[in-house]
C-alpha cells in the first residue's frame, strides 16, 4: 500500500511515518482500489480456493476417480493411531532441529566471517552462495551418486584408512535421514548467510566504536551489540527456515522417497506417498492440514511476540 | 518514476485478460459436457518416454496416417507423471481419447467406475479375435466388456551372462537344490550370487522375488487372490514365502537395496554379481556387444505340484468413456491390434519385447525367440505386482519387501502392518 500511494503525494515528505497517514480525510482513488481488488480476486481464486478445498477434502476419503465421500474427522482420528504419522512428525522435529538449527548457526557464522570487506571475500560469499542457485533435484543427483556404495564418499573414507565406516549412507535406516539432511543443509547455508549479511551491513558502526570505548571485547560486542541488532533478521530467518524444514520435499523424495520402510519420511513426503502414489487423497489432505497449522502457528506465534515486543 | 505508471497499468490490463482468459477456460472444463470435437485427429497419450518407445510410437502414428483411415497425434508424457496425472485424464471432460496403460485388474477398476470405452466392437475385428485365450480374459472387464486392446508384452527370468557362466564354470539350475549349489558356487568364487537393484527410486524390483516365489509356492490363483484382498498378507502362505526367501538372502548383492535396477544390471554386465531376477527392459541400457552374450533361465520350480506360472505383463490402450470420437478411436485401435502395427513398435524400439499378435513376427533374435517358448510353456501368466492389484498398493509393498530385506528377523511384524496398510487402500 504505502509504496503504490507514494507517486501521489508529490511533495516528497521528509518522515513518511507520520505524513501518509494523518492528512486529511481517507479518501481511496478506485485505482488503488483496483490495484488492490484484482490481486486479491487472483489470489482469492488460485490461492485461498484451492486451500479452501483442501480443507474440506481432509475431511473426505476420496481416490482422485470417484465423487469424495465425507467422513468428518475420521482422517485425523486414522492420524491419532498411525505409526508412520508419529514417525514423521519425529523426523520432522528432528529436521526442524538440525536442518534450521545447523543452517541458522553455520549461516550466522559465515556472515560474520565473511562480512569485512576484504580482497577475495566476494568469492567466497559467491561459492557459499551457489548451491543456492542449482535446483534441489539437481544437486540431489549429485549427492546421490556421492552416496552410492562404491561413490565418492566410501572411496574417499577408504583412502583415509577408515574402510571399516563404509556404508551404503541413504539404504541404511539409522543413516539414511541425516544423509538427506546434508546436501539440504549445504544449500541453505549460503541463503541465511546472505539475510544475515544484510543485516550485519545493516548495523551502525557507531555503536561497535562506543562498545570498543567502554572496554567490550570481542565476544561482548558479538554478544551485546550484534545479536540484539540482528532481532529483526532472526524473525526472517526463523521464518524461512521454519517454511523451508516444514515443506522440504525435493531432496528426500529425489534422494529416499523417505524410505527405506519410512525411516527418512518426513510428513511432506508422507503426504505426498499417501496422496498420489497410494491415491487416499482424503488422508493426504488431511495430512497438509496438520503441515499448515504446524508451519502457520509456529511463524505467528513468534511473529505475534517479536511486534509485541517491538511496540 | 512517470514513465512506470502506464507500464504497470498495461501489465496489469494484460493480467486480468489473463485471468479472465483462464477463468473462461476454466468454465469450460467446468462444465461436464463431454463433447469434445467429433472431428479431427485422436489424441494418444503415450507414458513410452524412452528415446527408443517414443520413436517407435511414433512411426506407428505416421504409418495410421499414411493408411489414410484417419490420423492420431501422439503425446509423449515422462512416464512418472503419467502414472500421477492418469486419473485426472480419465475424468476430465476433455480426456485424451486413447492412453497406453496394463490391462487386468488396473483397467478394470478404471472401468468399475465407468471411465473406459466399451471396445466390444473393436474386438470383432479379424486380427483381435485370433488373440490367445488369455488375453481375451485379461482384457475383459468384471462386467464382461472388452476394455482394453493390448500390443506387445515381455517376461520375467533370471537373467545371466553367457560368457561369465562359461568364466565360472556353472551352468543353469534345473530345480531348487540346483539353484541353491550355483549360489554357493558363485559366493565361493568372491562373486555376489543375485543381484537386486532395489535402491535408488527402483524398490519395486523387489516385487518380482515376491511375486515368484508366491507363484511357486502358492500358485498363480492364490497369487491373484491375495493381491485381490480376498487373503491376507499375514496368512501363514505368505509366511512360507518369506520362510523361502530367508534361504537365498545370503546370496543376495549386499548393496542390493542401495542401488536402482540399472546399477544393478551394470554390476551383472561386469560380472561382479552373478545373475538377476529381471524383466527384458533392462536391456535397453545394455551395450549392444553384450546384448548377445545375455542369456536366461526359468526361475527355478519349487512345488512341482503348482501349475507353471510366469510373469509376463501385458502393454497397451485404452480409450476414455468421455471421448467425443468413438468411431476414430475404433478406427486407431483396430489398428493399433495389426501385426503391422506391433511389428513397427518391434522394429523402431529396443526389440525385446514380444507382439500380441499371433502372426506378427519378433525381432527374431535367440533370446526372443527362447523367451516366446518359455511363455508358452506356461500354464499360468502373471502381469506383476502392482498391475494384479493396482499402482496404490505398491508403496506399502515397496516398504515391507525392504524392512524385510534389511531386517529378516522381524517379518511378523512387517506382515502384520503389511496388512494393515493394505486394507487402508482396499477401502479407500
Amino acid at each position: 500500500m504505502a509504496v503504490l500511494t507514494a507517486p501521489h503525494q508529490k511533495p516528497p515528505v521528509p518522515t513518511p511515518s507520520r505524513g501518509g497517514r494523518g492528512r486529511g480525510p481517507r479518501r481511496t482513488p478506485p485505482l488503488v482500489l483496483a490495484f488492490v481488488l484484482v490481486p486479491l480476486l487472483a489470489e482469492a481464486l488460485w490461492v485461498f480456493w484451492p486451500a479452501a478445498q483442501g480443507f474440506y477434502l481432509a475431511l473426505t476419503q476420496w481416490d482422485g476417480v470417484s465423487t469424495p465421500q465425507f467422513v468428518g474427522l475420521d482422517n485425523f482420528r486414522e492420524m491419532a493411531g498411525d505409526e508412520v504419522f508419529r514417525s514423521a512428525a519425529g523426523h520432522t522435529v528432528l529436521w526442524l532441529v538440525l536442518f534450521g538449527g545447523l543452517s541458522a548457526l553455520l549461516g550466522l557464522a559465515a556472515a560474520l566471517l565473511l562480512q569485512q570487506e576484504r580482497r577475495g571475500v566476494g568469492f567466497y560469499r559467491a561459492a557459499l552462495f551457489l548451491p543456492v542457485v542449482f535446483s534441489l533435484v539437481a544437486t540431489a543427483l549429485v549427492w546421490q551418486a556421492i552416496y552410492q556404495p562404491d561413490g565418492v564418499l566410501n572411496q574417499l573414507l577408504e583412502s583415509v584408512g577408515l574402510g571399516s565406516l563404509r556404508h551404503a549412507w541413504l539404504a541404511d535406516q539409522d543413516t539414511a535421514l541425516y544423509a538427506v539432511i546434508v546436501p539440504a543443509l549445504w544449500r541453505q547455508i549460503g541463503y541465511v548467510m546472505v539475510l544475515y549479511l544484510a543485516g550485519l551491513k545493516g548495523i551502525d558502526p557507531a555503536l561497535y566504536e562506543a562498545a570498543k570505548v567502554d572496554g567490550a571485547g570481542a565476544w561482548q560486542r558479538f554478544r551485546h551489540v550484534t545479536l540484539p541488532q540482528l532481532r529483526s533478521v532472526n524473525a526472517v530467518v526463523l521464518s524461512v527456515i521454519v517454511i523451508d524444514s516444514l515443506r522440504s520435499f525435493d531432496v528426500v523424495w529425489s534422494l529416499t522417497r523417505g524410505g527405506p520402510y519410512h525411516s527418512s519420511e518426513l510428513l511432506s513426503t508422507y503426504m505426498y506417498s499417501t496422496a498420489f502414489q497410494s491415491l487416499r487423497l482424503g488422508y493426504g489432505s488431511a495430512l497438509a492440514v496438520v503441515i499448515f497449522v504446524l508451519a502457520f502457528g509456529v511463524i505467528c506465534s513468534y511473529l505475534v511476540r517479536a511486534f509485541r515486543e517491538a511496540d | 518514476m512517470t514513465n512506470h505508471q502506464p507500464n504497470r497499468r498495461r501489465f496489469l490490463t494484460g493480467l486480468g485478460a489473463a485471468g479472465t482468459a483462464a477463468l473462461l477456460s476454466g468454465c469450460v472444463t467446468a462444465t461436464s459436457s463431454g463433447k469434445s470435437s467429433s472431428k479431427g485427429a485422436v489424441t494418444l497419450q503415450s507414458n513410452l518416454s524412452a528415446p527408443q518407445a517414443k520413436a517407435a510410437m511414433e512411426d506407428i502414428v505416421a504409418a495410421y496416417a499414411k493408411k489414410g483411415s484417419g490420423r492420431a497425434t501422439l503425446n509423449t508424457v515422462a512416464a512418472e507423471t503419467f502414472r500421477t496425472q492418469l486419473p485426472t485424464y480419465l475424468t476430465s471432460a476433455n480426456p485424451p481419447d486413447v492412453c497406453t496403460w496394463y490391462p487386468g485388474s488396473v483397467a478394470d477398476a478404471y472401468a468399475k467406475k465407468d471411465l473406459l470405452l466399451d471396445l466390444d466392437d473393436v474386438w470383432t475385428s479379424p486380427d483381435l479375435k485370433g488373440y490367445s485365450k488369455a488375453l481375451h480374459s485379461l482384457c475383459t472387464a468384471s462386467s464382461g466388456k472388452k476394455v482394453f486392446v493390448p500390443a506387445t508384452y515381455y517376461w520375467w527370468g533370471m537373467f545371466y551372462r553367457k560368457s561369465n557362466f562359461a568364466k565360472w564354470g556353472v551352468s543353469e539350475p534345473k530345480s531348487w537344490d540346483d539353484f541353491l549349489d550355483l549360489c554357493d558356487k558363485l559366493k565361493s568364487k568372491g562373486v555376489d550370487p543375485i543381484g537386486l537393484g532395489a535402491g535408488g527410486n527402483t524398490a519395486w524390483v523387489a516385487s518380482a522375488w515376491f511375486d515368484y516365489l508366491d507363484i511357486r509356492i502358492n500358485g498363480a490363483d492364490y497369487h491373484r487372490q491375495l493381491l485381490a484382498g480376498k487373503h491376507r498378507f499375514d496368512d501363514p502362505e505368505v509366511r512360507k514365502v518369506f520362510d523361502r526367501w530367508q534361504e537365498l538372502l545370503p546370496y543376495f548383492d549386499p548393496n542390493g537395496t542401495a542401488v536402482a535396477f540399472q546399477d544393478a544390471t551394470t554390476s551383472l554386465l561386469n560380472g561382479r554379481s552373478g545373475m538377476m531376477l529381471i524383466g527384458t527392459f533392462f536391456a535397453d541400457a545394455a551395450p549392444k556387444d553384450a546384448l548377445d552374450d545375455i542369456d536366461f533361465f526359468r526361475f527355478p520350480v519349487i512345488d512341482p505340484k503348482i501349475p507353471l506360472a510366469e510373469e509376463a505383463p501385458v502393454d497397451g490402450y485404452f480409450a476414455s468413456a468421455r471421448t467425443g470420437r468413438r468411431d476414430q478411436v475404433s478406427d486407431l485401435l483396430r489398428y493399433l491390434a495389426t501385426a503391422e502395427a506391433q511389428e513397427i513398435y518391434i522394429k523402431g524400439s529396443s526389440g525385446t519385447v514380444l507382439p500380441c499378435h499371433p502372426d506378427a513376427k519378433d525381432a527374431g533374435t535367440a533370446l526372443v525367440k527362447k523367451g516366446r517358448k518359455h511363455i508358452e510353456e506356461a500354464v499360468e501368466i502373471t502381469q506383476f505386482f502392482n498391475r494384479d492389484s493396482s499402482d496404490a498398493m505398491q508403496p506399502a509393498a515397496d516398504t515391507a519387501l525392504t524392512k524385510f530385506l534389511a531386517k529378516p528377523k522381524s517379518i511378523g511384524g512387517i506382515l502384520t502392518d503389511w496388512q494393515r496398510d493394505a486394507e487402508k487402500i482396499w477401502n479407500a
